[in-house]
């Protein structure tokens, strides 16, 4: 079974036993190999930590070993941070010592073939590792964050294992992808950054993710794909077993001029990238924040492939928003159409206040929703819920019409009614939350106090309805996939 | 000739494109259909030929130096005699530019029934493989830039939705009193071109672009009636 194939033998990348370092610093404890070596001890990570260094005894109270082959186990992971030319010598080494010694050698050095005078470079790097028996993940990125191997390159990442897997060929973008999805509440199985991809390709790691269990949903950030084909057999064979995210720079031709001096090499065409994605049921995004706010809603709700997303009802205050709202969701081929006569008739018993629309979207003015103490929202959400029956329900509070007019546990108790009628109709509609904030830092540490609420109940919460929509619409692309295509 | 007969002939005569007649074998053979046509070497042997054929007829020009052919003088459409035929030739082979170019022979071909002008055309990514794209002919392709494309081997959900892309889909389907296209025609050529097996997997290494401008699409059948392989 190729599934194992992937499975075994990307177990030691992910979750290493042994760790060398090579390019830690005897006179500078901030060079990033020396960083390293300390963040994964902290991570957590209670296996063998081998600096490689000829002249030192000891770095970061680590004995040190003159040569990759002298380490006293075999290496499962090596993090590679030093000049680019001293590299291919090294792995010679292990080639005359001990031929497949080192499993993973992880380059984040750069010089290689993002920039043309590399590439020649390149080319020996490769040669040099497979000659050594070493597969070989980079040049030119930042690392490894894997909690479940206690392995991070970055400075901060939850120690909790998640359910999101990527691959991303731009380290820096690999650093913002773990930093903004944690204050999102993203949590990863693993994030690799893969920067040129001179041996080891995302398509491979894709593969990994699919027959990893842990992993639930896979986000790429490629900038090329010189396997192209065999990602898009992979993709098609999986038929979106699981949802596979995909930000690609160098759609266009400005961009790509871009990625070819990025990371070294011609990318394809945009009609192609549509082509994969109505081929596959991939979903492409077009920026990081809709990348982020994907992978957080397929993190957050079960896909209902039966019946894919259409119908979105949309509950909050702000008049001028909902209409907004409706007109952008409406672009995005999301239908927010009134209730039925029935529904409007129940909400209507409710006798709100004058100001409030009912027919969906559901306007509520502060005055509305501040009745009963904010309680007056479950018993519109129950309403929506039992008889609107919307295949997603989106709740949005602009938290500054909130100030100086009402209480300050009206909002806890709009949020608590919101998180309880959602769990009083499990799987019913997907549940979202847009709070608006005009950055007023008191807004925002209350906004930051909700987020952290919901998400801990799989609430997903976004800033704003427009990154709702966008990540909404995904979920439905990858549903009608399914739904056609996958099922039979 | 097989289809990879054609190609390495093709090669063998250091060519880097099909002509047509060999690019219409090439696509006859994996089920497309074209025109009923033959070739003469010259006007003298239009009257044996032209009995054979169901007018009017086509009459094109058959040259390795020219690509362009209506450009040059080389199409005469609507031809109902063979005198008619035989006028044609001679006053393309009169033409200053016909002169200069080497001349393989005269295609005299069928008309296609009338219909809409769609377009199938492939192409070869780097890194992707094989491409396959549909679009509505004429200005909708030149100008509008409306076609689909899709990764080889495409299915029939493939082919399908390649249509349903198309911002023309419309037209196809026969707005404003137009006679509708087939869609069932257009599909079926699609996967032969691009599916399983078609002709665009099958010679993966060998065709570089291919091109099937126009296809004519009836409310019953879609034929080839030009088509240009590059090598």
């Amino acid at each position: 079974m190729n599934k194992n194939k992937y499975l075994q033998d990307f177990t030691p990348f992910f979750q290493p036993r042994t760790v060398a370092v090579i390019g830690a610093s005897t006179r500078n404890p901030h060079a990033l190999p020396n960083v390293f070596m300390r963040r994964i001890r902290e991570f957590g990570f209670t296996g063998d930590i081998y600096p490689i260094n000829p002249t030192a005894a000891e770095l970061e109270g680590h004995k040190c070993y003159p040569s990759l082959a002298d380490t006293p186990k075999p290496v499962d992971y090596a993090y590679i941070g030093v000049g680019g030319g001293q590299i291919p010598a090294m792995f010679d080494a292990v080639r005359d010592k001990k031929p497949g010694h080192v499993r993973f050698a992880h380059v984040v050095s750069s010089g290689f073939a993002e920039v043309d005078e590399g590439r020649a470079l390149q080319d020996e790097l490769v040669a040099a590792a497979r000659a050594g028996g070493m597969r070989l993940v980079g040049p030119n990125c930042m690392g490894l964050y894997s909690p479940r191997g206690r392995i991070t390159f970055a400075e901060v990442g939850p120690v909790e294992l998640g359910h999101v897997g990527v691959v991303s060929q731009s380290g820096g973008l690999g650093t913002d992808i773990i930093r903004r999805g944690r204050n999102r509440g993203v949590q990863f199985s693993a994030l690799v950054t893969a920067g040129n991809c001179a041996d080891v390709t995302p398509t491979e790691f894709v593969e990994y993710f699919f027959a990893d269990e842990e992993t639930h949903v896979i986000g790429l950030y490629l900038e090329t794909a010189k396997d192209g084909r065999r990602l898009f057999e992979l993709l098609r064979q999986n038929k979106a077993a699981k949802p596979v995210v995909i930000l690609k720079g160098g759609r266009t031709q400005q961009g790509l001029a871009a990625a070819a001096s990025h990371t070294g090499s011609l990318a394809g065409d945009d009609r192609v990238w549509v082509a994969l994605s109505k081929q596959t049921g991939c979903v492409m995004v077009d920026t990081l924040d809709q990348f982020v706010d994907t992978l957080l809603l397929f993190q957050s709700v079960k896909p209902n492939v039966a019946h894919p997303t259409k119908r979105v009802a949309l509950f909050g205050n702000g008049g001028g928003t909902s209409v907004l709202a409706t007109d952008y969701f409406s672009r995005l081929g999301l239908d927010v159409t009134p209730f039925a006569d029935t529904t409007i008739a129940e909400l209507a018993a409710l006798k709100l206040p004058p100001g409030t629309s009912i027919t969906n979207p559901v306007d509520c003015p502060v005055g509305t929703l501040q009745q009963d103490d904010g309680r007056v929202a479950e018993k519109i959400l129950d309403i929506i819920y039992a008889s609107g029956k919307p295949d997603a329900l989106v709740m949005h509070l602009n938290l500054s019409s909130f100030v100086g007019r009402a209480k300050p546990e009206v909002l806890d108790n709009l949020m608590d009614a919101a998180l309880r009628v959602q769990q009083k109709y499990p799987g019913q509609a997907h549940f979202m939350l847009a709070l608006r904030s005009d950055g007023e830092p008191r807004l925002e540490e209350r906004k930051r106090e909700f987020r952290a609420k919901a998400v801990a109940r799989g609430v997903p919460v976004y800033d704003e309805m427009t990154n709702v929509g966008h990540a909404l619409a995904a979920l439905a692309a990858h549903e009608r996939f399914v739904h056609t295509r996958a099922r039979a | 000739m097989s289809a990879n007969e054609l190609i390495s002939k093709a090669r063998a005569q250091q060519r880097t494109s099909l002509d047509e007649q060999a690019g219409k074998s090439l696509l006859a053979a994996y089920g497309i259909t074209v025109p009923q046509s033959l070739t003469v070497k010259t006007a003298g042997e239009v009257d044996a030929a032209f009995g054979k054929l169901k007018p009017p007829v086509v009459v094109k020009i058959m040259s390795p130096d020219i690509l362009h052919k209506s450009d040059a003088g080389g199409v005469k459409v609507g031809l109902k005699s063979a005198a008619e035929v035989k006028d044609a030739i001679n006053t393309m082979a009169a033409s200053k530019q016909i002169k200069a170019a080497r001349i393989d022979g005269y295609l005299i071909e069928e008309m296609a029934p009338a219909g809409q002008e769609i377009v199938i055309g492939g192409l070869r990514d780097p890194y992707f493989g094989p491409l396959v794209m549909v679009g509505l002919g004429g200005i909708f392709v030149e100008v509008l830039r409306d076609v689909s494309f899709r990764i080889c081997p495409i299915t029939r959900i493939d082919a399908e939705e390649m249509i349903d892309d198309l911002k023309g889909a419309a037209i196809l389907a026969g707005a404003r009193g137009r006679q509708p296209a087939s869609r069932a025609a257009i599909v079926d050529a699609l996967l032969k071109v691009g599916g399983e097996g078609g002709l665009l997997m099958t010679h993966a290494e060998e065709i570089k672009e291919a091109d099937i401008n126009p296809m004519i699409v009836s409310e019953t059948a879609a034929v080839a009636v030009d088509a240009r392989f590059i090598l």
